[in-house]
């Protein structure tokens, strides 16, 4: 029971960045909303590698019969928090072009393309 | 080194390089910067058709990273750990109409884009979108079609925005940016929730490992929620018409050809990874999405005053056919009727057709917006007088999307129409009357800003544009004029791959 | 050279040729017209309206009734175009939601 809390919180936060980006207008939040949901998924796949008593999986320092968590997912969420890096920044480059344009940071004065 | 082995990987390493090192070579002085881009486009032009050319005369192509031999897909353990690249017909061909567009887009580029306008960071983000879109087609991993699609998401981005003088342009670039990032988080929380079940990451073991469960049907969702975002259907096509009428137009059909390979993704996961579930709910979904995309979007081409975002509908409409056509081989798979086969091949056979003239489209109200200096139709008028050739080329792109015969949108909007009547006639009633809107829509945008007496002085449209234009329109006459070639030699195993080729992708993985 | 479509068929060449025959009987009926006649010569035949030298149809106005016709449709789907960030984002999970539907219920 206790071992799922991890993945219960990873849920509880891509839901509350859903609930961000659905009903927060300014785009700063926007995109921290986005972030939120990031680092839950992130946070789900450093959790599904988990093992009970695990080291970290380098095999030179390893002691003979210890378990080792699972390499490959941290290696995933490494590169995804590399991807959410570059993402994060060219967003957040974008809502300051806009902000030089428009004078605003509200979503809803940000609407000329539309219809 | 054999080339001919690792030509996959070169296909995708050789832009993502050379795209990178783009930049460096524009501050030795330009006429390098482009001798460069003209090696780099040559090269990954050459090994795309290789592989292409492998695959469709020798079956499969794999390709395995860190192995000491690339055909090497297992570990010692006989397990497949190893990251793969696995090109069947579909995605060669889905290879190919990113090459295509890609070189047509620097072609036109050349002269289309101005120096102070940043054309060395245009060239160089369009050049990594290409790699992006080769990568994902090429891919036979989960984890590295999350990254690859991510990789297109940000070089498409910043290619819609990177006009930051416009305010038009920012805007649709975080629109899009935002939505492209949730479907993604959504393709990678189903890989990391596959990952935790299965412990594996390789699309053919994967399809072998899966069994109905509850985890894999949630996975199937969010797979499906993220892909179908990112390929445009309505009603989560929102952020399609503000990037394609917003980006400059030698991106626009990159853009185009990016939706194309998303889709390509769409149906690898949904017949390869997910074809032995055989549901027939998802095929219905993907026929309805279809049918409300072709309707909606075509709908809303009706009423718009901006060319650009006048034709980014009619190609939002264009995803709708293309779905359609699969959907109903999707839903019928489990019996295997002949047309459903039909229907697949038709949606296969539009994407290449789409490609072409919906770039032809995109293009040519690039060199509008150019000559004219603006794209309101209210303000537009007589152009033809003037651009004879673009207007020529304008006309048959929009003849060959409205699906007028002798052109290419003909022949296969008649496959798709004929198999989804099989299916239900309502749905080739709905698809024929999206169509006469887009004949409508087509004609007025036509007659509107090529039509009537002269009105402006446009400046003449350069040579290399027109060049460009006249590639994709030779295209759209070859292939309307040979469809049966076409599909025959290029359609056909390509809709094969996905009507039977499931088993033939696995054992090509797996080695047995 | 033909498209079989499983009940139909489709060739692009048999087509032009029926089209070149049109073509040919449409130019022996202009053919047999009286040559005589020079263009602007004489009373242009009235349609209708006044004339308006320099006068252009545009974008915007050609299908008038055609447009208007499918305004209402058109207007409440525009509508839904709202342009807002968030509007695209629910719409995204309002579609997850219906996928979730079919993919968990459906099935």
């Amino acid at each position: 029971m206790i071992g799922n809390v991890p993945f219960v919180v990873c849920m509880v936060l891509v839901l509350l960045g859903l609930a961000a980006l659905l009903f927060r207008r300014n785009l700063i939040k926007v995109v921290i909303g986005l972030k939120i949901i990031e680092n839950g998924v992130n946070l789900y796949l450093v959790a599904t590698g988990y093992v009970q008593g695990g080291v970290v999986p380098i095999w030179t320092y390893a002691p003979p019969d210890a378990a080792m968590v699972l390499p490959t997912p941290q290696a995933l969420t490494l590169t995804s928090i590399v991807i959410g890096l570059a993402t994060t920044a060219l967003m957040l480059a974008f809502a300051v072009v806009i902000h030089r344009h428009k004078g605003s940071l509200d979503g809803r004065k940000v609407v000329e393309l539309s219809g | 080194m054999n080339l001919a082995l690792h030509a996959p990987i070169l296909a995708i390493a050789v832009p993502l390089l050379g795209g990178f090192a783009l930049p460096l070579w524009a501050k030795f002085g330009r006429p390098l910067r482009d001798l460069w881009l003209l090696l780099v486009s040559a090269a990954t032009a050459s090994l795309v058709g290789l592989v292409a050319f492998q695959v469709y005369t020798g079956g499969i192509q794999v390709y395995t990273l860190g192995a000491a031999w690339p055909t090497d897909t297992l570990a010692p353990g006989g397990f497949p750990i190893r990251i793969v690249l696995a090109v069947d017909a579909l995605g060669a061909l889905v290879g190919l109409i990113a090459t295509l567009a890609a070189l047509v887009g620097f072609a036109y580029a050349a002269r289309y884009l101005a120096e102070e306008e940043g054309k060395t960071l245009a060239l160089t983000l369009g050049t990594l979108l290409w790699a992006g879109m080769l990568g994902m087609a090429f891919t036979g991993d989960l984890f590295n079609l999350f990254v690859f699609f991510e990789v297109t998401s940000i070089a498409a981005c910043g290619l819609i925005g990177y006009r930051t003088w416009t305010s038009r342009g920012p805007e649709a670039a975080f629109k899009t940016m935002v939505l492209y990032t949730v479907g993604g988080l959504f393709v990678l929380l189903a890989i990391a929730l596959l990952y935790g079940e299965y412990g594996a990451l390789n699309l053919a073991h994967l399809a072998r490992l899966l069994r109905g469960s509850t985890v894999d049907r949630v996975t199937l969702a969010l797979l499906l929620g993220g892909l179908l975002m990112k390929v445009g259907a309505v009603p989560v096509h929102m952020w399609a018409p503000d990037a394609y009428g917003e980006a400059p137009a030698q991106g626009v059909i990159l853009l185009v050809a990016n939706t194309q390979v998303s889709l390509y993704a769409l149906f690898r996961i949904l017949f390869t990874l997910y074809g032995g579930l055989a549901d027939p709910g998802i095929g219905w979904l993907v026929v309805a999405m279809g049918t409300l995309t072709l309707l909606v979007a075509s709908l809303m081409a009706v009423v718009q005053m901006d060319l650009g975002r006048l034709i980014a509908f009619g190609a939002v409409s264009q995803i709708g056919y293309m779905l359609l056509g699969v959907g109903v081989g999707l839903t019928v798979l489990a019996s295997r009727p002949a047309y459903g086969l039909l229907a697949l091949q038709g949606g296969i056979f539009h994407m290449l057709n789409d490609a072409l003239a919906i770039g032809l489209l995109f293009l040519a109200v690039g060199a509008v917006e150019k000559a004219a200096g603006g794209r309101n139709l209210g303000a537009l008028g007589g152009l033809g007088h003037d651009l004879k050739w673009t207007a020529a080329f304008f006309f048959l792109g929009a003849l060959a999307l409205a699906g007028i015969p002798p052109l290419n949108g003909f022949a296969s909007k008649l496959m798709i129409y004929q198999g989804s009547f099989l299916l239900s006639p309502i749905l080739s009633a709905l698809a024929i009357l999206a169509s006469i809107l887009l004949l409508a829509v087509f004609v007025r945008a036509f007659q509107g800003a090529f039509l009537g007496p002269r009105m402006l002085q446009p400046e003449p449209v350069p040579s290399s544009m027109l060049l460009a234009m006249g590639a994709l329109a030779l295209g759209v006459l070859v292939l309307g004029l040979f469809p049966d070639l076409v599909v025959r030699h290029v359609v056909a195993p390509a809709a094969d791959a996905l009507w039977t080729g499931r088993e033939v992708y696995l054992r090509a993985v797996f080695g047995r | 050279m033909t498209l079989f479509t499983g009940y139909g068929f489709w060739n692009p060449l048999l087509w032009l040729a029926g089209a070149a025959g049109v073509t040919l009987l449409g130019l022996l009926f202009w053919s047999r017209g009286r040559r005589d006649y020079r263009r602007g010569e004489g009373e242009l035949p009235f349609l209708s309206g006044e004339s308006v030298p320099g006068a252009h149809v545009g974008g915007g106005h050609l299908y008038w009734g055609f447009v208007e016709g499918l305004r209402p449709y058109v207007e409440r789907l525009r509508g839904a175009h709202t342009g807002l960030v968030n509007d695209y984002v629910g719409w995204l999970v309002v579609i997850l939601a219906v996928v979730f539907l079919i993919v968990l219920v459906g099935g």
